[in-house]
């Protein structure tokens, strides 16, 4: 169903940086618009991973964005060493966030980072544990309208 | 695809290769090679930074001749705001108009009018809006190409209404014919440019349709003919204007007020290529949140700054507070006017914006992520030192270049030294003075 993979690439995130944080959805869409993606695809992606990135960032230590192209869709697995979700439902709430005032200002933690997830995915599937992690697993098609 | 066409010719023969205008370029469209630069079409957005580069006159924008003009049988021109600008204000706004009919305008068009009928347009665009933020000023003709080259993600949030420039040739040539009885084809509008970008946007508008004026005559081009007029001219009243002296377009030219009545909170003006590229970066990661509207000049300083200026721009910039300072409020008639237009007219553009097809992405996707890794596969042997040496100006740029079969590996000095002898004989020959 979803093609055979053509490219598969998988970055380090380190939590806590914001300086450097964003590079990795920057070079992902870079690779998409190399190759020529749908506009509509990348801009979904890139929303996703920026997201997915910032979250890692803002509440984990380390993770990992595993990014694999096949010939109908781009899926984006995003998995971390953090605090996990304790309420899965409230986070999926826009607004809703656990974001400290300091992030806050940094422009972080709107609470729309899951939320956004789920409205520019084709499909998102959340798996999480407190006090171990949590896995989100994204997958963009390759749609041509739009 | 069709031909591009774009603002700028190259003369090959002035070209010294020292490659200014390929470290300039900000879509990485040029290429020196054999000591010439050249320019990918796709791959230029007709920004105007290579021509501000070259110090050897060997890079020329391109304008539509004066002298073509004359096959229409009545020229009205469509000045943009940015022209008053360029002279003391001694020489006012009206005069400037009067020494254009002098050099053979037949009447100026003051598009007060259009220019708050876009505004309102884009006002209610905005608040319709039901896509993603912030929506993004097509304007400036070379915003517009840097989303559909760069960041085609982007295109659909570049504002569907019309430019002013063009409401206003729409609705002269309406206007005219009626008057003259004279037919729609017989009148030109030109446009009187501060950018060959806009000249090209009317040559080749980035949707695909057309553009409603005839062509464009760049400022700096009828700049000198302009003071002479005004140097030996008195002071006269303006009667063949059509203007109703409430002077509020210089809005438009100026940065940070293009749409002096959106909302301040939600709008934000972005001037200069660098800025607007680092904002659309942030915008494509869904950074930039709460902004409803961007409003975009390539220019630092907006259309005062354009490249076919003749005016420092600080002095400029001044004039053009001081000409905003002086506005009167608008007039009944005018508030008619845009009462009468803003029901009759629809202001949307005639066709969408789309991508821009760049070379290379039209193959399968299978054969784009080999040649990707092809490219990548390369970048491992070259230096990473962006020398330029090889035409490309990024190892990077190299590697595609050879994937795509634009040039071949050798062209690296690093992976084969007699390229350097190769480059010694041309810039021996080439090089002027030390
Ligand atoms: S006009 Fe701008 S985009 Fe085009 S070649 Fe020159 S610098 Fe590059
Ligand atoms: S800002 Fe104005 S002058 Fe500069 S390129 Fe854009 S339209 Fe032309």
């Amino acid at each position: 169903m979803t093609g055979a993979e053509l490219l598969r690439e998988t970055f380090e995130i380190q939590g806590r940086d914001f300086d450097k944080a964003g590079e990795i959805s920057s070079e992902i869409k870079v690779t998409l618009l190399d190759l020529g993606i749908p506009a509509e695809s990348i801009r979904r992606s890139v929303v996703i991973a920026f997201e997915a990135e910032m979250n890692v960032v803002m509440y984990a230590d380390k993770g990992t964005l595993t990014f694999v192209l096949t010939e109908e869709e781009v899926k984006l697995d995003i998995c971390d060493e953090g605090p996990g979700i304790a309420d899965l439902e409230l986070a999926f709430q826009e607004g809703f966030t656990t974001a400290s005032d300091e992030m806050r200002e940094l422009g972080f933690g709107f609470g729309m980072g899951l939320p956004n997830m789920e409205k520019n995915a084709d499909d998102l599937r959340v798996e999480t544990e407190v006090g171990k992690g949590t896995s989100v697993y994204a997958r963009i098609r390759l749609n041509t309208h739009g | 695809m069709n031909e591009l066409t774009h603002g700028f010719r190259i003369e090959a023969e002035k070209c010294h290769g020292c490659m200014a205008c390929m470290r300039a370029c900000p879509t990485r469209a040029i290429r020196v090679k054999k000591g010439r630069a050249s320019v990918i079409p796709q791959l230029c957005i007709d920004c105007g930074s290579c021509l501000a580069a070259c110090s050897t006159g060997a890079i020329a924008a391109a304008t539509v001749g004066f002298a073509e003009l004359d096959k229409f049988k009545y020229k009205v021109a469509v000045v943009t705001p940015a022209l008053y600008t360029q002279f003391p204000l001694k020489h006012a706004p009206a005069q400037v108009n009067r020494a254009l009919r002098e050099l053979g305008f037949d009447a100026v068009w003051e598009y007060a009018v259009d220019i708050e009928l876009i505004d309102l347009a884009i006002r209610k665009y905005v608040k319709n809006w039901s896509g993603p933020f912030p929506l993004i000023s097509n304007s400036c003709p070379v915003v517009v190409r840097l989303v559909q080259v760069a960041y085609p993600t982007l295109v659909n949030q570049l504002i569907r209404v019309d430019a002013p420039r063009e409401t206003a040739a729409r609705e002269l040539k309406r206007r005219y014919s009626k008057k003259l009885g004279l037919e729609p084809s017989e009148i030109a509008a030109v446009y009187i440019a501060p950018c060959q970008a806009k000249t090209i946007s009317i040559l080749q508008p980035a949707e695909g349709g057309g553009s409603s004026l005839d062509g464009s005559v760049g400022i700096s081009e009828i700049y000198n003919d302009l003071l002479s007029i005004l140097r030996r001219g008195p002071a006269e009243d303006d009667p063949a204007g059509n203007g109703n002296g409430s002077s509020e377009w210089f809005h438009w030219g100026a940065p940070e007020g293009e749409f002096p009545s959106l909302s301040q909170e939600h709008y934000l003006p972005l001037l200069g290529l660098s800025d607007i590229i680092k904002v659309f970066n942030d915008i494509e990661k869904g950074k930039i949140r709460n902004i409803d509207f961007l409003e975009c000049h390539a220019c630092q300083g907006a259309c005062i700054g354009g490249n076919l200026t003749v005016e420092n721009l600080y002095v400029a910039r001044t004039r053009n507070l001081r000409l905003i300072s002086g506005l009167s409020l608008p007039s009944q008639a005018m508030g008619d006017e845009i009462a009468r237009r803003l029901s009759e007219e629809d202001f949307s553009l005639r066709a969408p914006i789309l991508p821009r097809n760049v070379e290379g992405r039209d193959i399968d996707l299978r054969d784009r992520v080999a040649r990707k890794k092809r490219a990548d596969a390369m970048m491992k042997t070259l230096p990473g030192l962006n020398c330029g040496l090889c035409g490309a100006p990024s190892c990077r740029n190299h590697a595609e270049d050879v994937s795509l079969d634009r040039a071949e590996t050798v062209e690296c000095v690093f992976l084969s030294r007699d390229r350097i002898d190769v480059l010694r004989t041309i810039y021996k020959k080439t090089a002027r003075g030390d």
